[in-house]
């Protein structure tokens, strides 16, 4: 066990953990920011998907002994009122259905409308195919990532 | 059909018809100061706070929407004013039932809720008229208010909680007519929404009880295998493990690691070791069981008839052209990307558990039978459902946690591995089906003879010998579904099935029985329309001629609404202008429909290309009509509509389940592909509005998909796949 400091949502905390334990249960059992999914453990299904430094990546895949001096960002503070542009996209196409996938489907989308601001179909499609959604909300979620990113070119 | 057929799916012995007993609720329920509760599913407080208990699992198909919509429709409240709660087994839900599959959320609360909130309008009218001292005729309740029409006074409902209260229950409340709906049939978003995309939606996975410790298990991977021996030295000097136990209940058994957090629970996990016994499945292999399968339906006569119309023999000997094929449908698993897991926390005397379950009323009573307690003293909280698709309709998770609770005496949580949720759960049963059809001179069908063989009557464990011995119980049951309610009018038609029971645990998928015999029998059916040189849209819509109601078992199925459904399909894809074929791609459409248990319609056309080099296979697009009477949800039904649609492509391109050695092969995503977003078509959802009740949506995407896109692939290469997944593998073999 060691002591390690978690930069999470812009606040640090002190974790007391093995250092092979994943950034996820790390984020679920000892902050409880239940919002992180585990799907695989793996790092092939994306439920899992937070931003390090900004970037998109699987947190069942990253050991705590990688993540001194990153700043992490979950779907609890991507945004202070829960209105990112992603988020709002997401309310109004309707996108969820179980739900259970789609905080990382929302971490991963924020990141492509910063890197590539009028993301076409199949931009969304290569960035978004290492994501699963069982209930199959893919459609309206390609929508939702166009309207974000709209959004976000108006402002 | 419903009370038969499907009597495990859809209806429960408490459904809805009783619902006046539901609604009288003590007393003591309604003088509570300052509610007014008229029945279970409705609070309404003195600071306008209207509360909508809703009676199903929310696991993505809606209804915390659908049936808050219903509730909010004939209570005549603001859309805005409304909060949902979710109902729990017992207390004051006891007889209404909370179980949710079978594609019945709307078709089976449709009435009840209605009533119910018809009943608390007229209650709070009486009050407001009662105050005013006018007619409750010259009254109308609107957005949350009474209103006196003459006068326009008028009063909020929370000003009325007292007076209403005081009402009696009308017996038989008048319910709206259609044209005066203001809610239903309305398209409206997700009224849980904001939760789930900020993170805050609970799901079984996130519940977290005071003091709880979390638990997995090393599991046994061989079918009905057991512990034969642990070491648990090592695992428990991993930091963090508290307790190694084994695990009796449940499905699939082993030995459990709690610990104070999942990762320790997993590393004590790895570290733990377990000797198996594999027992007597441990020689079970998929691959062989399809061709026993494919061999026992070629020498066995002996099948059980679920349907004789006309000759089929007579038929077939006479007919001027015979074709037969055999279709195989693999083992599937569900995979939801929330994996199986229950809280469970056993106190003297009382158990509280946390559960995502389609079953809840299941999870009380067996939990209650385990722990030898009343059923009121178990306390079962539903959680969201990350994905149920039928999974969840078994319990099989819940006793395993109350197990380990019971013996440390403390809260835990019990989580699947994904490996463990690919492996040890319910599969969909693998399936073959052998279809022979005739053509008279003309072309024409005459004759149809479906023979199905699996284990599909084993949905909630395998059939008892009695069972086997009487046949006439699945006659009752109506199976299999697809190939017993053949909606085409064949002079001449036969459909059996053979039950063989595989050792695997099967159970439920979405669409549950249709899958393998729809893909199968619109398979065929294309290939018959080519065999007779037609055109295998109009071949069908002839074979749907006169559109008069079929009448099957209990079934009654309205062909003309089939006919329609396939005409809309047809115009909206286009379907007499062919796709032209490109330089390195062959293109083609294929088409498909299905009536799901009688009162949802469904025809789908499949747009697809296949590389002519690289034998890849692209869904581009994919038209789905449908008519399912009265729709609650328009955006719901089409989201339900790309849902299914998914489903059905992640079974027909890649979902299989290997069973080698008496295991499952496949153990993650890895191995074990579904749909992501770069396969997934353009669905373009059209409703047929009618004004029929309401069916079920949940499933009916699923079975057309798989037929629609063989046919298209067909259309494309002039190559018949015919055994799930199709691959690019079984296309280049055919050459």
């Amino acid at each position: 066990m060691s002591a390690f400091t978690l930069s999470v949502n812009g606040k640090r905390h002190l974790v007391d953990a093995d250092s092979d334990m994943p950034l996820l249960w790390a984020l679920r059992d000892f902050l409880r920011l239940t919002g992180t999914k585990y799907g695989c453990g793996m790092g092939v299904c994306g439920a899992c998907t937070v931003h390090e430094d900004g970037e998109p990546v699987r947190s069942c895949q990253i050991p705590l002994s990688a993540t001194a001096g990153k700043e992490y960002v979950t779907i609890e503070g991507l945004s202070a009122q829960g209105d990112h542009p992603c988020q709002t996209a997401w309310l109004v196409e309707d996108v969820s259905q179980c739900g259970y996938c789609q905080a990382g489907m929302i971490m991963q989308a924020a990141a492509l409308i910063l890197r590539k601001p009028s993301p076409t179909d199949a931009d969304i499609d290569a960035d978004l195919s290492d994501h699963i959604c069982r209930c199959g909300t893919y459609q309206r979620m390609r929508r939702a990532i166009r309207r974000a990113a709209s959004t976000v070119r108006k402002t | 059909m419903r009370a038969t057929r499907r009597s495990f799916l859809k209806t429960a012995a408490f459904a809805g018809t009783g619902l006046l007993l539901c609604l009288e609720l003590p007393r003591s329920m309604a003088d509570e100061p300052g509610v007014f509760e008229p029945n279970a599913y409705i609070s309404i407080t003195r600071d306008n706070v209207i509360r909508l208990w809703i009676t199903r699992s929310e696991m993505g198909q809606g209804v915390h929407t659908t049936l808050a919509m219903m509730l909010a429709e004939e209570l005549e409240v603001d859309w805005s004013q409304i909060q949902y709660e979710q109902a729990m087994p017992g207390g004051r839900f006891k007889g209404i039932r909370l179980r949710t599959s079978g594609s019945g959320s709307t078709v089976g609360t449709y009435n009840a809720l209605r009533k119910a909130g018809a009943t608390a309008r007229e209650m709070l009218i009486a009050a407001a008229a009662e105050k005013w001292n006018v007619d409750a005729g010259s009254c109308r309740a609107q957005q949350g208010t009474v209103v006196h029409l003459a006068t326009g006074r008028k009063l909020t409902f929370g000003e009325l909680v007292a007076g209403a209260a005081r009402q009696k229950v009308p017996d038989n409340p008048t319910l709206k007519t259609p044209k005066d709906f203001r809610v239903i049939g309305k398209p409206l978003e997700r009224i849980d929404g904001r939760a789930i995309v900020t993170g805050q939606a609970v799901y079984g996975i996130d519940v977290h009880a005071p003091g709880m410790l979390y638990a997995v298990m090393a599991r046994c991977p061989f079918i009905g295998g057991k512990v034969a021996a642990f070491d648990a030295t090592k695992a428990l000097a991993v930091p963090g493990v508290r307790h190694i136990l084994p695990v009796n209940s449940g499905l699939a058994t082993g030995v459990a690691v709690v610990a104070d957090y999942t990762w320790a629970a997993l590393k004590g996990r790895d570290t733990l070791k377990v000797q198996w016994t594999p027992g007597p499945n441990a020689g079970f292999d998929s691959d062989h069981f399809l061709s026993q399968m494919g061999d026992q339906l070629a020498q066995r006569q002996d099948g059980y008839f679920v349907r004789d119309d006309g000759d089929a023999r007579t038929a077939l000997d006479t007919a001027a052209k015979k074709l037969e094929a055999t279709y195989e449908f693999p083992f599937q698993a569900h995979a939801p990307v929330e994996t199986m897991n229950c809280v469970a926390d056993v106190r003297k005397g009382s158990c509280e558990i946390w559960a995502p379950t389609q079953c809840p009323e299941v999870v009380q009573s067996e939990t209650a039978k385990m722990l030898g307690l009343p059923e009121d003293s178990v306390k079962v909280h539903i959680t969201l459902v990350g994905g149920g698709f039928g999974r969840r309709l078994f319990a099989d998770y819940v006793p395993e946690a109350v197990e380990v609770s019971r013996a440390i005496g403390k809260p835990v949580q019990m989580l699947w591995t994904r490996s463990d949720d690919m492996r040890c759960g319910f599969f969909h049963p693998s399936d073959v089906e052998h279809i022979v059809g005739g053509l008279d001179t003309d072309g024409r069908p005459i004759v149809w003879v479906q023979r199905s063989i699996g284990s599909n009557l084993s949905m909630f464990g395998f059939p008892t010998e009695k069972q086997q011995k009487n046949l006439r119980l699945y006659f009752n049951d109506g199976s299999p579904w697809g190939s017993f309610d053949n909606p085409y009018n064949f002079p001449n038609l036969k459909a059996d099935f053979i039950p063989l029971n595989s050792p695997v645990p099967t159970g439920p998928w979405r669409a549950v029985e249709y899958p393998p015999t729809v893909f199968a029998r619109e398979s065929f059916l294309d290939e018959m329309a080519h065999a007779a040189g037609k055109d295998p849209l109009e071949f069908r819509l002839h074979l749907l001629e006169p559109g008069d109601v079929l009448k099957v078992g209990d079934a009654k199925i309205d062909r003309s609404r089939l006919i329609r459904v396939l005409q809309v399909a047809a115009e909206k894809s286009a379907w007499k202008h062919p796709l032209a074929h490109t330089e390195d791609r062959l293109w083609g459409r294929g088409v498909a429909c299905n009536v799901y248990d009688e009162d949802c319609f469904i025809a789908q056309v499949a747009e697809v290309s296949v590389g002519r080099q690289s034998h890849d296979i692209r869904v581009h697009r994919i038209v789905c009509v449908s008519d399912c009477g009265i729709v609650v949800n328009p955006l719901g039904l089409e989201g339900q509509a790309e849902s299914g649609i998914t489903w059905g492509l992640s079974a027909t391109l890649h979902g299989k389940i290997d069973f080698k050695g008496g295991a499952a092969v496949q153990e993650n995503f890895q191995d074990f592909e579904v749909l992501r977003i770069d396969e997934a078509p353009a669905v373009e959802t059209h409703i047929v509005v009618t004004d029929h009740p309401p069916g079920g949506f949940g499933e009916t995407g699923v079975p057309p998909v798989a037929p629609s896109v063989a046919n298209a692939i067909f259309a494309a290469t002039g190559k018949r796949i015919r055994s799930l997944p199709i691959t690019p593998g079984k296309l280049k073999a055919v050459g």
